[in-house]
């Protein structure tokens, strides 16, 4: 794939997105359901690679690209994800005050709460993919508290969540 | 508080503090923000408080992840555009990298027994982390925090928002609607649905 188009890609889904999970549902649609250049295994091995250390949300992409095109598809992926960030500087400049203007604030949050519908009808195929039995069910449902409820650290919860995988493999 | 140091700020220095705390924070975007609140505002006194509230609010609206766009803006308050790729730049770079090795480490590995053993465990906590996520995203609009006059207006916009993300998923999931129109009608909705300041 075209390195420029995939940079392009993923500048849509990050340009139309206010938070790193909701660019999810453009980039499952474009590359999984669209071009079939991209598995729902992969994708879900990218959101590994991209919560298992620190650094920003989002980072996901970047490893969409590298399974698309290798390094310069990483490379796209990130640059993708840095672009919309410089708006913010002819924004300081010019959006002062409207930063707290009602409308804008309204455009927002229905981005925002759409984006939240988007994103759970794309964790269905994901979910159906996954959860394979009681093991992988009490993952998931452990994972949502955690994250939603204590402080812990997304990257302990994916570390407990592959020695159980370990553990049942073992087991068996 | 941190004791001030006041340092005059230089690329250096300023990517310094950006490398150290934008790759060491875990937990996403607003403990990052807070970290180098205290490093740029309280200890260098690089920026003022009205610059970093500036930053931050202006950063939750622009498109993309929050965090990002903070670093551009604290880094071009700072040092002009330079300070601000110097931002951008070390809070993804390392990260990037880190991403990157994991997944060539798959790549390579992927069909071994035990690795696909733990892959199966973490691809259940990608759902869990999804589900957490729109959690998340969603939880300010149903819970927010006000007086007893304003507890009809809580009601209203938890209703709101309950039909707009009911709206979008059965969209997506029922009817096959692509993000971009349901994307593009939000915002209309949202144009006329204003969100007056509390």
């Amino acid at each position: 794939m075209n390195v420029l188009l995939l940079y392009l890609l993923f500048l849509k889904a990050t340009l139309t997105s206010f938070s790193g999970p909701s660019s999810l549902p453009m980039v499952r649609n474009d590359f999984v359901v669209h071009r079939h250049v991209l598995s729902d295994r992969e994708l879900n091995i990218a959101m590994v690679a991209g919560r298992a250390g620190p650094g920003p949300n989002g980072l996901y992409l970047v490893s969409v690209g590298y399974f698309i095109d290798g390094v310069p598809g990483a490379i796209a992926g990130a640059l993708a994800l840095i672009t919309p960030a410089f708006l913010i500087l002819p924004m300081m400049r010019w959006l002062r005050r409207s930063a707290s203007h009602p409308r804008l604030r309204g455009a927002i949050r229905a981005v925002v709460l759409a984006s939240v519908g988007l994103v759970l009808a794309t964790a269905l195929p994901l979910a159906r993919d996954a959860v394979t039995g009681a093991v992988p069910l009490g993952i998931v449902v452990a994972t949502f508290l955690l994250l939603s409820f204590t402080m812990v650290e997304s990257a302990w919860v994916m570390l407990g969540a592959a020695a159980l995988g370990l553990a049942v493999k073992l087991g068996t | 508080m941190p004791a001030p140091t006041a340092h005059p700020p230089t690329l250096a220095r300023l990517t310094r503090v950006f490398l150290r705390i934008g790759n060491t924070t875990f937990g996403g975007g607003n403990p990052t923000m807070a970290a180098l609140r205290r490093e740029f505002v309280d200890r260098e006194q690089w920026l003022s408080e009205e610059d970093f509230a500036l930053a931050y609010s202006l950063a939750r609206v622009t498109p993309g992840t929050s965090v990002i766009a903070f670093c551009a803006a604290s880094g071009a308050k700072i040092l002009g555009v330079a300070g601000a790729i110097s931002g951008v730049l070390s809070e993804t770079a390392p990260s990037a990298a880190a991403a990157v090795l994991l997944t060539w480490g798959y790549e390579r590995w992927g069909t071994n027994p035990f690795v696909r053993a733990a892959m199966a465990g973490t691809a259940a906590a990608v759902v869990g982390i999804i589900l957490s996520s729109a959690w998340i995203l969603m939880r300010p609009y149903f819970t927010a925090k006000i007086g007893k006059a304003g507890r009809n207006r809580t009601l209203v916009q938890a209703a709101g928002a309950t039909i707009l993300i009911a709206a979008a998923f059965i969209g997506a999931w029922r009817f096959g609607f692509t993000p971009v129109p349901v994307i593009g009608l939000a915002v209309l909705v949202g144009l006329l649905w204003k969100d007056d300041p509390q």
